[in-house]
């Protein structure tokens, strides 16, 4: 299973996508427990806004879009964890 | 409310009775605007008592940024100068400059309000003296009062987040991250990055154009003309001696790049191995499709921003008057809707300049020759009519 982020927008308008593999992780249960237990119905539009990030994080078979100021709590820790993961 | 502190104008101020409060929640005058004559400058540039250190070293730099074009201004404008109210003082700025301390909370401290002396912080000063250069084009230039048109407070924020590699409008003030060091420098060393984000303000409270497709290009488009023009006055650089770069100097030095966009030649701006190459089309037939970044709202800015170029390089000179005009009248104007694309946005610009300049003028001419040499096609009979 992999888990795929990437961060579009911002003023330099740069696309950069972190995934990690979760299966080859040493606590692959842990991250199937936390993906599992993720918000992925809940996410709501949100109006645009100058110059922020927009996420899209994908995980088969779910996908989901987040501006940036609605990146915080379990979606913050995610992005963090695989983008940690992501650059080790 | 600030305004009432004396000792935040520190220098009588001759023809503008309000040293203090103007009671709309403006606070003391700055010296930076095109309303301050010349002389004005000249004897407050020369004041040497450290009571006055910030309004003379205001001054000094308002000389030295007008200088090149103060007198080109003053002969162009002799039916338009401002009259200066007696009861307010349009044009005087209210900066208030915060500090996040690298949280993501905003506003973070205040650190510094119009009127006090530089900071040790450079980032600070940056962030000041830049929102300063940009009202001073607005104001001097286009007569618009800070973002909203009546003298709107100008908010920023430095120090936003750890390593954060942005910039950007939130509604209501500008943000600024520091860079993670490695790629990104601090975001306020780039004065068209400043100006840039300001600009996204006016555009909210006037086209408010849609942030997504080609509407939400033309807003970061937008953002990019006026912060290059920006950059371009306060340099006094004209058409042919700009870089028509935004954000130069944001890259370290460990990166293979120029900017993050160059309006003359877009695509041309980075060609990096972490980065890749600029990927911004310069005409239509590169226009990208994409979902991301609100349908690649910076992606396809690269359009529009050289048609915007192509003008300036068609009229020559400075590039704040006439094109700078055409678009800042095309803003601010009747013709655009907020879903407005590409081609309603030209049809717009060639109204603007037939409104001002006249039907078949040279700036007419330059803004249809503009819109086609980047293969937007409109019907100029319908911006005629």
């Amino acid at each position: 299973m992999k888990v795929v982020v990437s961060r579009s927008g911002g003023i330099a308008g740069l696309r950069v996508t972190w995934d990690v593999q979760v299966d080859e992780q040493p606590d692959a249960a842990a991250w199937m427990r936390f993906l599992e237990e993720l918000p992925w119905d809940e996410a709501e539009d949100s109006a645009p806004m100058p110059d922020r990030y927009v996420y899209r994080i994908r995980c088969a078979p779910h996908e989901v879009v987040l501006a940036e100021p609605q990146v915080h709590g379990a979606w913050k820790d995610l992005i963090d964890r695989v983008r940690a993961a992501s650059e080790r | 409310m600030t305004g009432t502190d004396q000792t935040q104008s520190p220098v009588p101020f001759p023809g503008h009775p309000h040293g203090h409060s103007t009671g709309q929640g403006r606070s003391a005058p700055a010296f930076r605007c095109g309303v301050v004559p010349p002389y004005l400058l000249e004897h407050l540039a020369a004041v040497e008592d450290p009571r006055f250190e910030a309004a003379a070293e205001a001054a000094r730099r308002s000389l030295r940024v007008d200088d090149p074009i103060r007198s080109l201004r003053l002969e162009r404008r002799t039916s338009a100068l401002p009259t200066l109210p007696v009861q307010a003082v349009p044009g005087i700025t209210t900066r208030t400059i915060s500090d996040a301390g690298q949280l993501q909370r905003l506003p973070g401290r205040t650190v510094r309000t119009e009127g006090q002396p530089p900071v040790a912080d450079v980032a600070v000063n940056e962030a000041y003296t830049g929102l300063g250069d940009t009202h001073v084009l607005y104001w001097s230039q286009y007569q618009r009062d800070s973002i909203d048109g009546h003298g709107l407070p100008l908010d920023a924020t430095v120090h936003y987040g750890r390593d954060y590699d942005n910039a950007f409008w939130d509604g209501e003030r500008m943000v600024f991250g520091d860079g993670d060091g490695e790629v990104f420098n601090r975001f306020t060393i780039s004065l068209s990055v400043i100006a840039h984000e300001l600009t996204h303000g006016v555009t909210q409270y006037s086209a408010n154009l849609a942030y997504q497709g080609q509407s939400g290009a033309l807003n970061e488009s937008v953002s990019d003309v006026f912060g290059t023009l920006v950059e371009q006055y306060a340099a006094g650089q004209d058409t042919q001696s700009a870089s028509w770069l935004i954000g130069a100097g944001l890259f370290t030095e460990q990166v293979q790049g120029q900017a993050l966009r160059s309006m003359k030649a877009p695509g041309t701006a980075y060609d990096d191995d972490v980065l890749g190459t600029d990927p911004q089309p310069a005409s239509m037939d590169g226009y990208i499709e994409t979902e991301d970044d609100y349908g690649g709202v910076h992606l396809n800015s690269g359009i529009p921003n050289r048609a915007f170029y192509l003008v300036a390089e068609a009229l020559g000179g400075n590039a704040w008057e006439a094109p700078g005009q055409i678009w800042y009248d095309t803003l601010t104007g009747p013709h655009l809707t907020e879903n407005a694309d590409f081609a309603a946005f030209a049809q717009a610009t060639a109204t603007a300049a037939i409104t001002r300049y006249g039907v078949d003028s040279a700036e007419h001419g330059a803004v249809l020759a503009g819109w086609n040499g980047v293969g937007v096609v409109f019907d100029p009979l319908r911006a005629a009519s």
